[in-house]
């Protein structure tokens, strides 16, 4: 008896080339774009006519994408901070604590995922007023940590998942106190879930668009390509495209490693 | 276990302190004011009336906005299975590197931004783009098919930027299915089909009911794509909502097509667990 798969259920010819077609569905307008990026011409043409980065000088130097990435850069960070400190807590309350009410505040704390991200902006829009708030980058900071915290509390809810509670109970009955026991024992034996559920939030931040809309001042990277993309489209938009991708592509490479270890 | 009976609700203080005011609350907050009153000024008077969510589900114009987007939403959903049941099959099956490849064949577009595979359809399928060229260019066509900012080039998007998201539950529930399984219907005598229907297609309801709502919700709410590749002879909530809170200022009206997008999500969502439920009562829910 052989391992295999029965013949009518192992990939062909045909079903191969069924695969490669829904890859190159998948890939190809990356691709397209990111070879645009490096066009030596003026138009978005395709095949490209000479290789240069002129586009790259071109999108570096224009001041609005530059002011949107510092501003997207600083909601990102500032609001992937607030969300990893909020969500782990969060998820240590749920994982390691039995209390009335336990299931009731986990589907509240995952809500965000469900909710419409146009949603939670508009609602928040609602609210700033009454707080005093106007739209801006403490706006977006909120909204969007508000938007990562679920992912923060799946990630670090499932690096506790394979968490053995006696280090922490031997901890606490040597004398050391709750904080003590925090950063010594639980927060290195977590660190993995903490770091992907802390770069996710920073991911998540830096490429959105629904929450934004309503909370920022159209100053967010992400809200000035668009407004590139409605007028004039030109290259430049590719090349800052092009850059973002092997940003977060670098920042999954330094993330892999933590995932792999907690597994 | 533990002394302290209070001690959870500081590690959930930091988590409390940002979604009660700035999502619970807002939330309620959108829900009151779809039943106030928009004045003509702009501003927001307290009141009740459901003049708002009879306005929006009697008006044509609403009602062609929400028609226009659930279709698209159900189009999008099951042209999506239809595409990913096979892939996901294969991404299942797949062992060493040909899976290692497919899954960031998978997931390189969720890390690529809306924007990039925005621009990257329009270099392909704008009127001057590279498959209009193409075509005239061997003859096919004399001018170029409109393609971009029509219903066509709005469903190619959705479907580009939530494929992902339908593959990867399915492949998850898939990769349940063993050869061992598959091996035993065979020596039973049972043919593909009976396989298919008795051992694969149970094990992959789960998968395919999570993407079905992952992708349903999703294209039901997406802001980018229909106001970027779609039309406005095919208007959609998203940006219809935008635009009524925004450049109209109308807040109730906006607070009622919002509670209306929450209540279909959750209608829809409560249904395909029930549909689960009914169809493959062995998935935990």
């Amino acid at each position: 008896m052989t391992n295999d798969t029965p013949a009518h259920f192992s990939p062909g010819v045909l079903s191969k080339f069924y695969v490669n077609t829904v890859i190159f569905f998948l890939i190809v307008p990356i691709l397209v774009g990111v070879v645009v990026a490096f066009t030596s011409g003026d138009r978005m043409e395709f095949p490209i006519p000479g290789v240069s980065l002129r586009w790259f000088y071109d999108a570096l130097s224009k001041p609005q994408f530059i002011e949107g990435l510092l501003n997207s850069l600083i909601i990102a960070l500032c609001s992937a901070v607030l969300a990893t400190i909020a969500g782990t807590g969060a998820a240590i309350a749920l994982n390691q604590y039995d209390f009335v009410g336990r299931t009731l505040i986990r589907a509240a704390v995952m809500m965000p995922i469900v909710i419409p991200g146009i949603l939670v902006g508009l609602s928040l829009l609602f609210t700033l007023s009454s707080y005093g708030m106007e739209p801006g980058l403490l706006a977006s900071t909120i909204g969007h940590a508000v938007v990562g915290i679920p992912y923060v509390v799946a990630m670090v809810l499932a690096a506790l998942a394979n968490y053995d509670r006696s280090l922490e109970l031997a901890s606490l009955n040597l004398g050391v106190g709750p904080v003590g026991t925090f950063m010594k024992i639980t927060l290195p034996l977590i660190k993995g879930g903490v770091m992907a559920g802390g770069i996710t939030a920073f991911l998540i931040s830096f490429d959105n668009i629904s929450v934004s809309l309503f909370t920022a001042r159209g100053d967010t990277l992400p809200l000035r390509l668009l407004q590139q993309l409605r007028g004039y489209i030109d290259p430049s938009v590719a090349a800052i495209s092009t850059l973002l991708i092997i940003g977060s592509l670098v920042l999954l490479a330094l993330l892999l490693p933590f995932v792999m270890k907690s597994r | 276990m533990n002394v302290r009976p209070y001690i959870h609700w500081i590690w959930l203080a930091p988590t409390g302190a940002l979604l009660i005011p700035f999502f619970l609350i807002p939330i309620l907050l959108l829900l009151r004011n779809s039943f106030y009153i928009d004045s003509p000024m702009g501003f927001l008077v307290p009141g009740f009336t459901l003049e708002n969510y009879a306005k929006v589900l009697s008006d044509p114009y609403y009602l062609r906005i929400f028609g226009n987007t659930f279709l698209s939403a159900i189009a999008v959903s099951i042209i999506a299975l239809l595409i990913s049941y096979p892939f996901a099959w294969m991404l299942a099956q797949a062992s060493g590197k040909g899976r290692v490849f497919l899954v960031w064949a998978v997931y390189l577009p969720i890390y690529a931004s809306v924007i990039m595979r925005v621009f990257g359809w329009i270099v392909i399928i704008a009127d001057s783009g590279i498959i209009n060229e193409a075509l005239m260019r061997i003859g096919l066509i004399a001018a170029p098919i409109r393609m971009i900012n029509e219903v066509e080039g709005m469903t190619i998007g959705l479907l580009h930027r939530y494929l992902p998201l339908m593959i990867l539950p399915l492949a998850a529930a898939l990769s349940k299915v063993d050869g061992s399984l598959l091996r035993a219907s065979s020596n039973l005598g049972g043919g593909w089909w009976f396989t298919w229907r008795r051992v694969i297609l149970p094990i992959s309801i789960p998968g395919a009911v999570a993407g079905i709502q992952l992708v349903f919700a999703s294209v039901l709410s997406d802001f980018v794509i229909p106001s970027m590749m779609g039309t406005p002879s095919f208007p959609m909530l998203a940006p219809s909502i935008f635009y009524e809170a925004t450049t109209n200022a109308r807040w109730a009206l906006s607070g009622a097509m919002g509670t209306l997008i929450l209540l279909s999500v959750a209608l829809f969502l409560i249904c395909m667990n029930l549909i689960m439920r009914r169809f493959a009562p062995w998935a935990k829910l």
